[in-house]
């Protein structure tokens, strides 16, 4: 089957809904669809939760937030960029307010803001512990204002069509009747989210597997810093569940087994609210170092938040305290939570500019699937849904002038046909003796143990032979669910064959890169390297792996300086 | 189907208060049939209409009595109950409220079915 | 310990009942429990998931009669033996997956977004709004769309068109929104032939609300609201 639009935006969570109401504000003649693996609301971003960064108040300003944004970064950002993104912030905050958003108020009924890792001024909006939650159910509600939009839910990305450098479409699987849908379109926009499943210890959602990432890169488009894999300091032990950083920006203590503060011999200025790089080093040392809490899931650290009162906690922190009460069985109120770091943002993704604009014509990517660059090296907290709504819109409203000048250009037959032999025959009718769970259970160990918080050469190369005997057996892989309607078993095999790509990307790529850099730590190079590394790496698709070049950072104001907390 | 609103498995209380409200009404809407038709015959002339009301008011049938004012008095207690939660009203004791009103309907049929009881066996 | 799971199977033709053991450590989920069933005995085992930690909504499942969300059960609070079938009042597709299309048509039927008549896209202000005013909907912001109040809701089994608790419930969290200025619209909405007052308050909807929202407080405030509006209008 085959449907036409001018805009298809895949990926349905804060980017993805920030382009489509962007994409249909600017004009109402655009057919805009939205293709998404879930229901809209069932997508990743509802888990944020700390908040979301921008300058609203006197006493701050555009040049520290972007100037702390860039810090963060280890100056790996592109400083235009990030000006650009904290100046578009606070119109982006009272935007969602206008549409419904409940953000949590000061006493006088202004915006309130809290406390975050890395920033300098309280600038976090937020609405209790529940910020991704509510910015979704908000874009997803406004969404349902514009009759120019049509949703796809349920479908699952297999491939982009790119000719001549130019976008054409994409296909895609109608999951309840399992049918090959080409789209095509005058553009594509990628707001698929990051690749956090990769690793095995994760705050990702089970639904998180890099498609976009993946299938731009399949497709010949670069992918960006993708060796830079954020680790949050406080995951809930075992389950790996976000336990936010708002616990620590609203006074919350990380101890070790002594009851020690340690922080203070890490970052002695800004202690739990340092960047998460630096805390999450920090824990994982203690860790190392025999100063972990012993439990019967590992060592793990103590997140102290019975010091802030129960009022405080329940008005503040609900879903947190829900979440240990029903996870782990400890309230929160009366005993501190089981942290350990644990993977949970990909700075990396989908290569393109300032404008989200790919080097393909026409495709562009958003959120946590694109790399503006303004993470650089180490995002800091709340920085990621607010990338989200901003470049979410800029990536709308640069499609849409895009394809008002621009035609559909047919996708042959051919073209449906070969996708359609692929997945059915090729991938789904095939016999083999290797199962996908098991190959993303071995997946999840290596990374897990080689490519962690620190990483060293010997590590990093048994993780690239491993990655490469995973792929290698892949191809022998059978799907056990023949049926064709709503096979999951089929999109979990697919998410496998993406995350191994990825996954080789971000274990050479680490090796490659022969420095420590925000939330890369070379244990066998524990120097920042500006002469040699100030550089964004790029991957090219081949079909022995990838194919590495490397592209200057943008500079604009701030010189790259040691990096203290 | 219709069949759903009988369905208690795994529900809470107020879903077979519902289930037992739909019942009640049920059994009282036949129950008014048949008694329009009792109160009908009396065109029949006056023996039809006594023999037919005799019927009724024997040890036999007091059981079916007694139940029949069981659904009487629940369908009516559950229904102010009803309409208060639907005036919007407390609903933050609505579990307290259920007892007490499953209380109030056992308390009238028990005195109720007492004082039918002595009626129909002239005690 | 070993944990017997019996779990209602649809492959589009026929429905069965399937039994798998699985060891279960203290802490795990029933969600979890599925993970291992669909990674270790059995691929073909089709369910949603998402967040696994029960705010996505995805993972709404019947759990010994009741709906729960899968991931944030404890499989032995339940105990060593359960039954895992898909919501009721939702047209099964395959096993535990069932069809949301028309649970969110009904959502959408009711205009869940504020309405307001200075809406400017190009030059937003801010609004102010007092924390009491917050906390008069804050609430019902809450709501997952997971579909567990419509699954037992009792109007909704027997008429397929009922706009439902879920739906219901958006349209009062918006009405209740001090910046919001439609109310008469959505009241039009909801207050219809398919609306509040199919309503019967079982209340089941409030009881096994996993975000212990009240669906069914809202259902009777809109109904309340609709009535005065109603007798208001005669006067007129």
């Amino acid at each position: 089957m085959k449907v036409q639009h001018d805009i298809v935006i895949v990926g349905a969570g804060l980017a993805g809904m920030r382009a489509v109401i962007a994409a249909a504000e600017k004009s109402k003649k655009l057919s805009i669809a939205l293709i998404s693996k879930t229901y809209p609301i069932r997508c990743h971003s509802v888990c944020a939760e700390g908040g979301t960064a921008a300058v609203m108040r006197e006493g701050d300003s555009f040049d520290l937030h972007a100037w702390d944004t860039v810090k963060g970064s280890d100056f790996l950002a592109d400083q235009d960029a990030v000006e650009f993104f904290v100046r578009e912030m606070p119109k982006e905050i009272l935007r969602l307010d206008n549409w419904g958003c409940p953000w949590s108020r000061t006493e006088d009924g202004l915006i309130a803001q809290r406390a975050f890792g890395g920033h300098s001024f309280n600038r976090t909006i937020f609405a209790a512990d529940r910020t991704g939650f509510h910015e979704v159910h908000t874009l997803y509600e406004r969404m349902l204002m514009y009759p120019n939009v049509i949703r796809y839910d349920e479908y699952f990305l297999t491939s982009l069509v790119i000719e001549d450098g130019k976008i054409k479409g994409l296909t895609a699987i109608e999951l309840k009747t399992g049918d090959l849908i080409l789209f095509e379109a005058k553009a594509v926009i990628l707001a698929t989210g990051g690749a956090g499943r990769l690793y095995g210890f994760t705050t990702y959602s089970h639904t998180v597997t890099g498609d976009g990432m993946a299938v731009a890169y399949r497709a010949g488009v670069p992918l960006k810093d993708m060796e830079f894999f954020q680790f949050h300091p406080t995951g809930l032990v075992p389950s790996g569940i976000l336990m936010t950083e708002a616990c620590r920006g609203e006074g919350g203590y990380l101890r070790n087994k002594d009851g020690e503060r340690f922080m203070e011999r890490y970052a002695p200025e800004k202690m739990e609210l340092a960047p998460r790089d630096v805390v999450a080093r920090a824990m994982w040392k203690e860790i190392l170092e025999g100063r972990g809490i012993e439990s019967e899931h590992g060592y793990y650290i103590a997140l102290d938040l019975t010091h802030l009162g129960e009022e405080k906690i329940n008005e503040r922190l609900p879903l947190i305290r829900d979440a240990a009460i029903k996870f782990v069985g400890i309230d929160p109120v009366e005993e501190p939570i089981p942290v350990r770091p644990v993977a949970h943002y990909t700075m990396g993704g989908v290569h393109t500019n300032a404008n989200c604009e790919s080097p393909v014509k026409g495709l562009y990517a958003a959120g946590e699937a694109g790399c503006v660059s303004i993470h650089g090296a180490n995002r800091l907290g709340s920085n990621s849904t607010a990338e989200c709504l901003v470049f979410g819109r800029a990536a709308g409203e640069k499609a849409a002038e895009y394809v008002l000048n621009a035609d559909y250009s047919h996708v042959s037959n051919e073209v449906y046909k070969a996708e359609e032999s692929r997945i059915f025959d090729e991938i789904l009718g095939k016999s083999g003796d290797e199962n996908p769970y098991q190959l993303k259970k071995e997946l999840n160990e290596t990374m897990d143990k080689n490519l962690w918080i620190f990483r060293i050469e010997d590590e990093l190369k048994e993780a690239v032979k491993k990655i490469k005997e995973l792929k290698e057996r892949f191809n022998n892989v059978e799907i056990v669910d023949k049926t064709k309607g709503f096979n999951t078993d089929l999109v979990y095999t697919f998410e496998v064959g993406y995350m191994l790509d990825l996954a080789e990307v971000v274990a050479i790529g680490a090796l490659n890169r022969t420095e420590s850099r925000g939330a890369h730590y070379r244990l066998d190079y524990p120097k920042r390297d500006d002469e040699n590394w100030l550089k964004h790496t790029l991957a090219y698709y081949t079909p022995d792996g990838p194919r590495f070049e490397y592209i200057p950072v943008t500079i604009t104001k701030w010189e790259p300086v040691e990096r203290k907390y | 189907m219709w069949q759903k609103w009988f369905s208690v498995k795994g529900k809470s209380l107020f879903s077979i208060a519902f289930s037992l409200h739909r019942l009640t009404g049920v059994v009282l809407t036949i129950y008014l049939c048949m008694h329009l038709a009792y109160l009908t015959s009396i065109r029949m002339g006056k023996e039809v209409f006594e023999s037919f009301i005799a019927t009724t008011v024997t040890p036999q049938f007091l059981i079916f009595d007694i139940l029949l004012v069981l659904a009487g008095i629940y369908h009516g207690v559950n229904g102010l109950r009803l309409i208060l939660h639907e005036f919007g009203l407390t609903y933050e004791s609505r579990k307290s409220i259920l007892y007490v009103s499953v209380a109030i309907v056992l308390i009238v049929w028990l005195i109720a079915s007492y004082r039918m009881y002595t009626f129909v066996m002239g005690v | 310990m070993d944990v017997e799971f019996r779990i209602r199977r649809f492959d589009g033709e026929k429905s069965y009942w399937q039994t798998f053991n699985i060891p279960v450590k203290r802490g795990m989920t029933v969600l979890e429990g599925l993970y291992y069933i669909k990674e270790n005995l059995d691929g073909s085992l089709t369910f949603r998931a998402s967040c696994r930690m029960a705010i996505c909504g995805s993972c709404a499942v019947k759990i010994n009669g009741k709906p729960r969300l899968a991931c944030e059960t404890q499989i032995l609070e339940i105990g060593n033996s359960l039954e895992v079938e898909p919501l009721d009042n939702f047209k099964v597709i395959k096993d535990l997956v069932t069809d949301f299309e028309g649970f969110f048509k009904k959502h959408e039927a009711v205009k869940p977004y504020l309405i307001r008549k200075d809406d400017n896209y190009e030059e937003p202000v801010e609004l102010i709004q007092s924390p009491k005013e917050l906390h008069a909907y804050y609430d019902f912001t809450l709501c997952v769309k997971c579909g567990a109040c419509y699954s037992v809701c009792p109007a909704a089994a027997t008429r397929d068109d009922y706009l439902g608790p879920a739906a219901i419930t958006a349209a009062y969290r918006f009405n209740a929104d001090s910046r919001d200025e439609g109310e008469k619209i959505r009241l039009a909405l909801v207050c219809g032939d398919n609306g509040v007052w199919r309503c019967h308050f079982a209340a089941e909807c409030s009881e096994v609300c996993p975000k212990q929202i009240d669906p069914a407080k809202a259902v009777q405030k809109i109904r309340f609201k609709s009535a005065i509006e109603t007798i208001k209008s005669i006067f007129r």
